[in-house]
């Protein structure tokens, strides 16, 4: 699904946020992306869904090279990732009904399918009774989960989470977090970037550690054990 | 499993469009864009209606104008010669004589049709010569044709003369609107596009999150190109509204004139350039949206 050699990414300003990651995801698998403030785990997801190009390296995401890639790949690309922002990035002059619509109509939907649609993901994440609200009518973790049906609307086969769970309580989060899980379950690559490790306990999944830019850590989660290490990874045990 | 606030009460109701869209915010800038652009359509209707009466009282509907010259008690040859004298004046068409019966119903028109025409009276009428000016007439046939009448101690039909010349003069005044309307248009098109401009600046997390999700360029512009085109549709058809109290105003005037104004035919015109207009600005103010929507870093 995702796989990067020797990436490496300076913004204009000089400041280099990767440099020289290498790592595989592969598909149907949850990977969290941890590390400290600045590690480059926003980077790295922008990155994969083309919101800066790699300076150097390769990246290839669903088959596409993002270094090379056209803009209509790139546009093609994003339609085929559900992105989750830790601001959410909800319209609040939109309804929850045209949030959750938004990617639909970019894929070209026709006007009579989106509210069915809509309604469909929105009963997914609980909120099918707001569908004509307002965000701002909402709390935040309701804003979070209509986040979440907004990346799920066309049913990607990639989401990409940047700290979904950052600005939300812990029994919040918790629940932000199973529905992350049950998208997975149903088959979507899931990469989230996350410093809230107590989450990886009851959530459990791939964990890539960045460190100044590079990957320092990476563990593999083993259904029904332990998987054997291979070229120094570890492991987390399933709970 | 989730506590849900009960703030229903301060939830926002929109009017929503079919399929449950909302309308887009219609603020003050979009209003001051209504407002400037009505006016200044307003301001082009009214000439356009002020040339439209000329038109008409000038009789620029016809296209068969003719000049009529007289020659007081003249003999046939006389009238021949100058007949000939006439032909030879460039920018002149046709050269007729007009017969004494003709002359005779025409004055029995006049008069009122009463069918008796007194013989001193048609005795006293001068011969008259019908001069159709061809099709590279130039503005000094009047006074080409009055030289040639004077030498023979005849004259042309001022009124006709005035007439054409005040014809001409429509004529340079109707390029001189289509100029003014020209640079008006381009004054509402920078208009609508600053406004458009603020909107885009309103809502670009909006566009933002579009490029996000794999929008295309066209995607982006269409709901900023239909703002853009409804705004100044919506201006049309309220300058439009306004050109009635004037046109109201001066009616008795102008029917004194026999001058035949029309405001309907202004409608489309207004409503169509006004919707031209708002796309123009619309595309010229999302001209910067057509850049990349990915950073190289």
């Amino acid at each position: 699904m995702i796989q990067m050699n020797r990436l490496m990414l300076r913004y204009p300003t000089g400041k280099t946020a990767l440099s020289g990651m290498t790592m595989n995801i592969e598909k149907g698998r949850f990977a969290y992306l941890t590390g400290e403030s600045g590690a480059g785990k926003s980077s790295l997801l922008r990155c994969l869904y083309g919101g800066v190009r790699p300076s150097s390296g390769q990246l290839s995401v669903q088959g596409v090279d993002v270094r090379r890639a056209g803009q209509g790949q790139i546009r093609r690309l994003r339609r085929d990732i559900g992105i989750i922002f830790q601001d959410h990035r909800l319209l609040f002059s939109r309804t929850v009904f045209e949030n959750v619509a938004l990617p639909l109509r970019v894929q070209g939907w026709k006007p009579d399918r989106l509210v069915a649609r809509a309604e469909k993901v929105l009963e997914f994440v609980g909120l099918k009774d707001r569908l004509w609200s307002f965000p701002e009518a909402l709390s935040g973790g309701e804003q979070q989960r209509v986040a979440i049906a907004r990346a799920m609307s066309t049913k990607p086969p990639l989401i990409l989470a940047d700290e979904p769970t950052g600005n939300l309580d812990i029994d919040t989060a918790r629940h932000v977090m199973d529905y992350l899980m049950e998208l997975n379950r149903q088959g979507s690559t899931v990469i989230m970037a996350t410093h809230d490790l107590h989450l990886l306990d009851t959530h459990p999944g791939d964990i890539f550690r960045l460190h100044a830019g590079a990957l320092a850590e990476e563990l593999h989660l083993v259904s029904g054990g332990a998987r054997p290490a291979q070229q120094g990874e570890a492991h987390v045990p399933q709970t | 499993m989730f506590r849900r606030p009960d703030n229903s009460a301060h939830e926002r109701n929109m009017p929503r469009l079919p399929g449950g869209f909302s309308l887009p915010p219609f603020g003050l800038h979009q209003w001051l864009a209504l407002i400037i652009v009505c006016i200044a359509l307003w301001a082009i209707g009214l000439l356009w209606l002020g040339l439209q009466a000329g038109s008409s009282w000038t009789q620029g509907w016809r296209a068969d104008i003719r000049f009529h010259v007289y020659l007081e008690k003249a003999g046939n040859g006389r009238v021949q010669d100058l007949a000939e004298k006439l032909k030879t004046v460039p920018g002149v068409g046709a050269v007729r004589i007009v017969p004494q019966n003709e002359t005779r119903a025409w004055l029995n028109d006049w008069l009122g049709g009463g069918g008796h025409m007194p013989d001193d009276l048609l005795a006293a009428l001068p011969a008259s010569i019908e001069v159709t000016p061809g099709a590279r007439s130039g503005e000094f046939l009047y006074a080409d044709l009055a030289d040639a009448a004077r030498a023979f101690g005849g004259s042309v039909n001022r009124g006709e003369a005035h007439l054409v010349q005040a014809q001409s003069m429509l004529a340079h005044v109707e390029q001189m609107l289509w100029f003014g309307t020209l640079v008006m248009a381009l004054a509402m098109v920078i208009v609508i596009s600053n406004t458009l401009r603020m909107t885009l600046l309103a809502r670009a997390d909006e566009i933002q999150l579009m490029r996000l999700l794999g929008a295309g360029e066209w995607f982006v512009r269409m709901p900023f190109l239909l703002e853009g085109g409804l705004l100044g549709a919506g201006a049309g058809a309220l300058s439009w509204l306004l050109l009635w109290p004037p046109l109201f105003a001066v009616g008795d005037w102008l029917a004194q004139l026999d001058a035949d104004v029309s405001g309907f035919a202004l409608f489309l015109p207004l409503i169509v350039g006004g919707a031209l207009v708002g796309c123009l600005g619309a595309l010229l103010a999302t001209t910067r949206l057509a850049s990349e929507n990915t950073a190289t870093a």
